[in-house]
């Protein structure tokens, strides 16, 4: 256990560290991060226009399991920083978060991102996908396609999909209709991070291979952090 | 930061031993087994979790003390010892290239000037058994097995290894000490999966992050300090390294 | 008894860049080619895929991509007075093999050469007259020029999508780029890569002491990108496993991601690997070829008839194939006769190591192959010579390719070799400490040359390849000047503490420098001094062209894999336009 522990920790500790440095992008924020109040705000929101994380992504940041909302218990803070800013910029654009990446101050977005990077949480039990389907996935996450000029998704997503952190987030255990949508959402030209990379990629993929890679990574497991670092 | 990088490393080093025989990894917190210690070169060598293939107990014990003085540790890291090294070699040694992989080795044999590199007939096994039986002979017939020689000794030995002093069964020593030197640097950095490099502690001391990297969204942020944990090519999403099941890693 | 097959039109010895190139035209105009390749067939998927590919022991030690010395080595020595014994393992320069050759695993470092440098030998005595030079130099013009080859070179940069910044288009100096550079009629296919933290110092540092920095050209392309035969290469991602290494993302220009594909789907092209060519037969004139005879990966020996026979094997094996075959006249260095092996050059590389403060992360590891920034303040003729008594220069920059721990462990001065202190000094040192580049000219002399050994032999019982070779005083002088301007450069970047470098002799082969080896079966107007005639051509074997940087009289300042592809695009135009019309000597000398 300790040396998941280490990674997704140091990763999280780190990503902290790099939020500050990360000025390009954002202001830097004026204090160290706080997961304390990052779980204050993401059980109960901002008032008055913040609705509560937990609405959506539960508590645990495991959300519902149906795929309408992303896992993200143990993403790095730096990426979860950048979606949000994603958001209020719009290089992403979505009904819900686009409101709440703008509401947020740098402070509050480095403090939940500080949260849910190193809360605990399980992963749901959910019905496993056509295992041909899963297969091919899984070629295409650790072995990649000649024929399609696509590369394995683990040089990049790291060892099973567990991430590269800071800025690549984690694959394993992520619902396989978000998954889906993503790629679909990068098909269509509406998300716009990662334009060179990741719009590329999906624009290779069929529609079966998105089913594939989505159900593969469903089931993918990592380990996730627990909620405080014990010695 | 960095205190609590090195404990969690510390309790895996012990911990590593023990899952790389069964991945599927129970809680580390189970094993219980902190062998390792800042100070490990003197305890290390008795919890040495190793199967030596091709080093007899004389050799492994002249390459263990060796290398825990080219590389030793300190307080703040482990050294080549702990890592593993003496693994390394040994499985190296037991290998291809150890049998002379990629060596032209054809004569006739000449010695030739410093420009034109190595120019003996040895494989590396060759050379290592050659040099490790000429030293453990000579060591023994003084009475002074390098193992229990004082740190300070054991310098002063290697040093006269280097300065090419002693001819060792046909190896001259300074060829033999830049073999083993050069195998002590590789099996300190390289990926685990070759033996060394244990809980890749020599990539946490400098900060190299292993072997997935992937950097396009970093690489213009200058400055930034990169902290994760490193990934070995041998890992699963886990952290569990998948090492060759056929090289028992511990010692029954 | 070989094993004797229907006739081709065309063969190439080895399928790396100039084979992959040449069988790709050549199939497109409607000749049956078949492309010999000694190595294996390999591809992007499965076998270039991460985390495997990332194994510093195994691809950067072990060099498990490289040509396999038991099999094959070359002998060296520095000086004819010496006995050459067998280079072992390699180390200075690591030859490829493999489908794709060695531009599977190269840097990616994507230079054009200077207009002076094809017409080197005129160029240098125009501007400084003869007593400039040694007078055991052997420079030459090539027969071709510049501007004759500007064509070629965009359209091999646009097949390789080439990330850059241009500094000369059509004569107008462009800001941002190199204001040295050969003029160019366009821009580059992709603009430059970003420049990390490593480059963006020595370019502050550099400007500061008004020298003229730019973004390195590379093959690693900056952005997704599809060249004219439709294949798409994406993005780099600054991994730092480039040269050694295969690239996993289609990132880097190699055989497989700009031409294999296409040629592979032409029904006039075969594909034969595992397959060692051991000569090229002639006839009994000893002025044709009949074609080749090749070892099989069963051992069997196999010849292979053709029309036309393609040297298309990597300097140093282009020239031992001509020696092997009996074709031209092998180099005499006591009498200065004969010409295969002649000019033999090198590349004159080393470079300055900067430690910087502590505080700056330089984080090396996030590096490509070729994402330098660079000067040619002191390239190639870049500057006035003539109170300075040597000819040739350097390119300088931080060029950082990698971070990777066994090759990369600086320490600073007055570091013990070993031990506590060593590893101390590492651990403190690795990620504050910028390595600055030197790479430059290689200038021909008649003590350097390529023939073949009378002792050793490879595993098919032929003599290896034997190479004379040390570093002309002339090119030490120049790395030495070079070096001084380096170190200011260090200090103006902030430096703690500077290493100098610049080269000394002897020559080492113990020590990696570069894989520039050129020259040996050179080019030229005049069959007296040269092999190939400009457009690569034997001049003694009007149907076997050797293509390559065999044919550089002298080797520039920069890394020459682009020069070699608009070279090959120069001989194939040769080739399909003239000679395939009229088959025979297409230069009258």
């Amino acid at each position: 256990m300790s040396r998941e522990l280490t990674r997704t920790l140091a990763a999280a500790i780190a990503s902290v560290g790099v939020v500050g440095a990360m000025h390009a992008h954002a202001q830097s924020p004026s204090r160290p991060p706080d997961a304390g109040r990052g779980a204050v705000i993401a059980a109960q929101g901002v008032a008055p226009r913040v609705p509560a994380c937990a609405q959506c992504h539960a508590f645990d940041g495991a959300s519902e399991g149906s795929g309408a909302f992303p896992r993200i218990a143990g993403q790095s803070t730096y990426y979860l920083g950048k979606q949000m800013r994603d958001f209020a910029s719009g290089v992403r654009t979505d009904a819900v978060m686009t409101p709440i990446g703008k509401a947020l101050s740098t402070e509050e977005v480095a403090d939940v991102a500080a949260y849910y990077a190193t809360v605990a949480s399980p992963f749901l039990p959910l019905k496993s996908g056509d295992p041909t389907l899963v297969k091919r996935g899984e070629q295409l996450a650790q072995i990649g396609d000649e024929s399609k000029h696509l590369q394995s998704c683990d040089d990049c997503h790291g060892p099973g999909g567990a991430g590269e952190p800071p800025a690549i987030p984690y694959l394993a255990g992520q619902y396989a209709h978000y998954i889906a949508f993503q790629l679909q959402m990068w098909q269509r030209g509406f998300r716009k991070s990662s334009p060179d990379a990741m719009e590329y990629i999906a624009k290779r993929l069929d529609d079966r291979d998105v089913a594939a890679v989505a159900a593969y990574f469903q089931q993918a497991r990592t380990a996730t952090p627990p909620a405080q670092p014990k010695e | 930061m960095a205190d609590l990088t090195r404990r969690f490393m510390l309790k895996a080093t012990g911990a590593i031993g023990a899952s790389m025989l069964s991945a599927g990894g129970a809680a580390a917190g189970t094993r219980g087994s902190e062998a390792a210690s800042p100070g490990g070169a003197r305890v290390a060598a008795g919890a040495s979790p190793s199967i030596y293939v091709f080093l007899n107990r004389e050799e492994a014990a002249f390459i263990e003390s060796a290398v825990a003085r080219l590389i030793p540790a300190d307080a703040k890291w482990p050294g080549a010892l702990e890592a593993g090294v003496s693994n390394y070699i040994d499985k190296q040694l037991a290998g291809a290239w150890g049998a002379g992989e990629r060596l032209y080795r054809s004569g006739p044999w000449r010695p030739g000037t410093p420009s034109q590199g190595y120019q003996l007939p040895f494989t590396p096994a060759e050379l290592f058994r050659a040099a490790l039986g000429a030293i453990n002979r000579d060591l023994s017939q003084a009475g002074t097995p390098f193992a229990r020689m004082s740190s300070e000794q054991q310098d002063g030995y290697l040093r006269r290894l280097e300065s090419g002093e002693k001819n060792l069964g046909g190896v001259p020593s300074d060829v033999f000490f830049e073999h083993l030197w050069q195998c002590t640097v590789e099996g300190f950095f390289s990926d685990p999966v070759y033996g060394g490099n244990r809980s890749m502690v020599a990539w946490r001391m400098v900060g190299f992050p292993g072997a997935y990297a992937s950097y396009y969204e970093l690489v213009d942020q200058h400055g930034i300090h990169i902290d994760r944990a490193p990934t070995s090519l041998a890992e699963d999403a886990n952290g569990h390294m998948i090492i060759n099941p056929g090289i028992p890693a511990k010692s029954p | 008894m070989a094993k004797r097959l229907k006739p081709v039109d065309v063969v190439t010895i080895g399928v790396g860049l100039t084979g992959s190139l040449m069988a790709l035209e050549l199939a497109r105009a409607g000749l049956k080619v078949v492309g010999i390749e000694r190595g294996a067939p390999r591809f992007t998927v499965p076998d270039f895929q991460s985390p495997a590919i990332h194994d510093e022991l195994r691809f950067s030690i072990r060099k498990a991509m490289m040509q396999d010395n038991v099999k094959e080595a070359v002998t060296f020595r520095n000086a004819p007075d010496q006995s050459a014994l067998p280079i072992r393992r390699w180390e200075s320069f690591l030859p490829g093999t493999g489908l794709g050759g060695a531009f599977v695993h190269w840097n990616g470092q994507s230079f054009r050469f200077q207009v002076a440098d094809f017409i080197y030998k005129t160029h240098i005595e125009q501007r400084y007259g003869k007593k400039i030079l040694d007078p055991e130099l052997t420079i030459q013009d090539w027969g071709v020029t510049y501007a004759e080859l500007e064509p070629h070179y965009d359209r091999f940069e646009y097949l390789c999508g080439v990330s850059g910044k241009a500094g000369n288009i059509k004569g107008a100096i462009q800001p941002g780029g190199n204001p040295f550079e050969a003029p160019r009629a366009r821009g580059y296919p992709t603009p430059p890569m970003k420049e990390p933290y490593f480059g963006a110092l020595f370019r502050e540092g550099a400007a500061t002491l008004g020298y003229h920095p730019y973004p390195q050209p590379s093959a690693n392309l900056s952005q997704p990108y599809t060249n004219a035969e439709g294949l798409t290469l994406q993005q780099c991602v600054f991994c730092g496993f480039c040269e050694r290494y295969a690239c996993e993302h289609f990132a880097k220009a190699s055989p497989q991601t700009v031409i294999l594909p296409v040629l592979f789907k032409n029904p006039n092209f075969e594909l034969r690997t595992n397959c060692q060519v051991l000569r090229i037969n002639l006839d009994s004139t000893g002025k044709k070829a009949t074609g080749i005879t090749y070892s099989d990966a069963a051992g069997a020996e196999v010849e292979q008839p053709a029309d036309l026979v393609l040297i298309t094997a990597f300097p140093l094996n282009n020239v031992r194939m001509l020696l092997l075959s009996g074709i031209g006249k092998p180099y005499d260095p006591k009498s200065g006769e004969g010409v295969v092996g002649r000019n033999y050059c090198y590349q004159t590389t080393g470079g300055a190591t900067v430690f910087l403060d502590e505080s700056i992360n330089v984080n090396p590891f996030m590096a490509s192959g070729a994402n330098g920034t660079m000067i040619d303040d002191f390239g190639g003729d870049n500057f006035d010579h003539g109170p300075l008594g040597f000819i040739g220069g350097q390119y300088v920059g931080a060029i950082m390719t990698n971070g990777r721990p066994i090759e990369f462990h600086p320490t600073p001065p007055g570091t013990p070799k070993w031990g506590l202190g060593w590893k101390e000094a590492v651990a403190r040192h690795y990620n504050h400490t910028v390595l600055l580049q030197q790479h430059g000219t290689s200038t021909a002399s008649r003590l350097n040359y390529l023939d073949l050994d009378p002792t050793y032999r490879d595993a098919w019982g032929l003599p290896l390849l034997r190479m004379t070779f040390d570093f002309p005083e002339n090119d030490i002088r120049m790395s030495q000047y070079v070096a001084d301007k380096v170190v200011e450069i260090g200090h103006a970047m902030g430096a703690k503490t500077v290493i100098r470098g610049g080269t000394k002799r002897p020559y080492t082969t113990t020590v990696y420098q570069s894989t520039h080896n050129a020259g040996g079966a050179i080019m030229g107007d005049d069959p007296k001094t040269s092999v190939v005639n400009r457009y690569l051509q034997c001049w003694d074997v009007p149907n076997v062209f050797s293509i390559g940087a065999s044919a550089f009289p002298q080797n520039g300042t920069y890394n020459y894999s682009m020069t070699i592809g608009a070279l090959t695009y120069w001989a194939l135009d040769a080739i399909k336009n003239k000679y395939l019309k009229a088959p025979g000597p297409l230069v009258h000398a």
